[in-house]
C-alpha cells in the first residue's frame, strides 16, 4: 500500500501533536530520521508548493483555504485525501518512493506533484 | 448554428441596458440579491445537467457547479444572517432569473450531444457575463468589506468555471 490515512479534517492538528508525543515518548528515532509533516496549502485554486520532496515515511497534510471545497486526489487512483472545505485539513502518509501526480478531482486544472524519495 | 455564447451575451446586454439598472449603480443589499441569484441559477442549470446528460465530463462539471455556487451561497447566507440585513430584490436579478427560466425550457427539450453542447456553451457565456459584471460593477460599487471580500473570493472560484467551461466547450466538440 502506497499510503494511509492517518488523520483528517480539523482534528488533523491535535492528532498530529498526539502522534509527535508518542514519537517523541518512545524515544526510539534519532531526530535526522523523524517523520516529518510537510504543509501544502490550496489556495486561490492552486497547491503551494505546486512540487514538493519528501521522505519515504513523512506526511503532508494539505489544507483548503479557499470558499469552493477541493480534494488532493492521485491521478492513477491510490490515494485522495477526500472533500475538503474551506478551513479542513487532510494528511496522509506515504511509504512508498516514487513520483506521484496529483490533482483536485472538482477542479482538473489544479494539479501538483509529490516526489518521496527512499 | 447561432452562436448561443453571443446570445447570451446579448440577453444579459439587455438587461443591463434596462434604465433602472444602468442609471444608478446598485446598492450593497441588490448586489447582494443579484450575486445570490446568479448563484442559485447556476445550481438549477447544473441540476438539469445531472438529471439530462449522461456525458461523464458534463455530469462531474455539473457536479463542481451545485458543490461550489452552494458552498459560495452559504457563506453569503451565513453573512447575511450575521449582518441581520435582508437582500433587495431588483431589476437585475428579476432579469436573470427570466432568462433563466427560458434558458431552463429550452435545455429541457434537448437530449445527448445537444444538451451537453447547449449547456456547456450558456455556462461558458453565463459564467463570462457574471464574472465581468461581479468584476466590473459590483466589487467596485460595494461599500460593505466582509461583501467585498466574499465577492473576491466569489469571482476566483467563477474564474475557474469559466476556464473549466471553456475547456469543456472545446472538448465536447459543439461548433
Ligand atoms: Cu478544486
Amino acid at each position: 500500500m502506497l499510503v494511509k490515512r492517518t488523520y483528517t479534517r480539523r482534528r488533523a492538528g491535535a492528532l498530529l501533536g498526539a502522534g509527535l508525543a508518542a514519537l517523541f515518548l518512545s524515544g526510539a528515532p534519532r531526530a535526522g530520521d523523524a517523520p516529518r509533516t510537510h504543509k501544502i496549502d490550496i489556495q486561490k485554486f492552486k497547491f503551494a508548493p505546486a512540487a514538493l520532496t519528501i521522505k519515504a515515511g513523512d506526511s503532508v497534510e494539505w489544507t483548503n483555504h479557499d470558499i469552493a471545497p477541493h480534494t488532493a486526489t492521485h491521478e492513477e487512483g491510490s490515494w485522495d485525501t477526500g472533500t475538503l472545505s474551506r478551513g479542513e485539513s487532510a494528511a496522509l502518509t506515504f511509504e512508498t518512493p516514487g513520483t506521484y501526480s496529483y490533482f483536485c478531482a472538482f477542479h482538473p486544472q489544479m494539479t501538483g506533484t509529490l516526489t518521496v524519495e527512499a | 448554428m447561432i452562436n448561443k455564447k453571443t446570445c447570451a451575451a446579448a440577453l444579459v446586454a439587455f438587461a443591463f441596458s434596462m434604465p433602472a439598472v444602468a442609471e444608478e449603480p446598485m446598492n450593497d443589499l441588490e448586489i447582494a440579491h443579484t450575486a445570490y441569484t446568479a448563484g442559485q441559477i447556476d445550481i438549477r442549470y447544473a441540476h438539469l445537467a445531472l438529471a439530462l446528460s449522461q456525458n461523464e465530463d458534463v455530469r462531474a462539471f455539473a457536479a463542481t457547479m451545485v458543490r461550489d455556487h452552494t458552498a459560495v451561497n452559504d457563506a453569503a447566507g451565513a453573512l447575511i444572517t450575521e449582518l441581520n440585513v435582508t437582500p433587495q430584490d431588483n431589476g437585475l436579478s428579476q432579469a436573470l432569473v427570466k432568462g433563466a427560466g427560458e434558458k431552463v425550457e429550452e435545455l429541457t427539450g434537448l437530449r445527448g450531444k445537444a444538451f451537453d453542447c447547449a449547456y456547456a456553451t450558456n455556462e461558458l457565456g453565463y459564467h463570462q457575463v457574471v464574472n465581468q459584471t461581479v468584476e466590473g460593477k459590483f466589487i467596485p460599487n460595494t461599500t460593505v468589506e466582509p461583501l467585498k471580500e466574499l465577492l473576491t473570493d466569489a469571482l476566483a472560484t467563477f474564474k475557474q468555471h469559466e476556464k473549466h467551461a471553456e475547456n469543456m466547450v472545446s472538448s465536447l466538440k459543439c461548433s
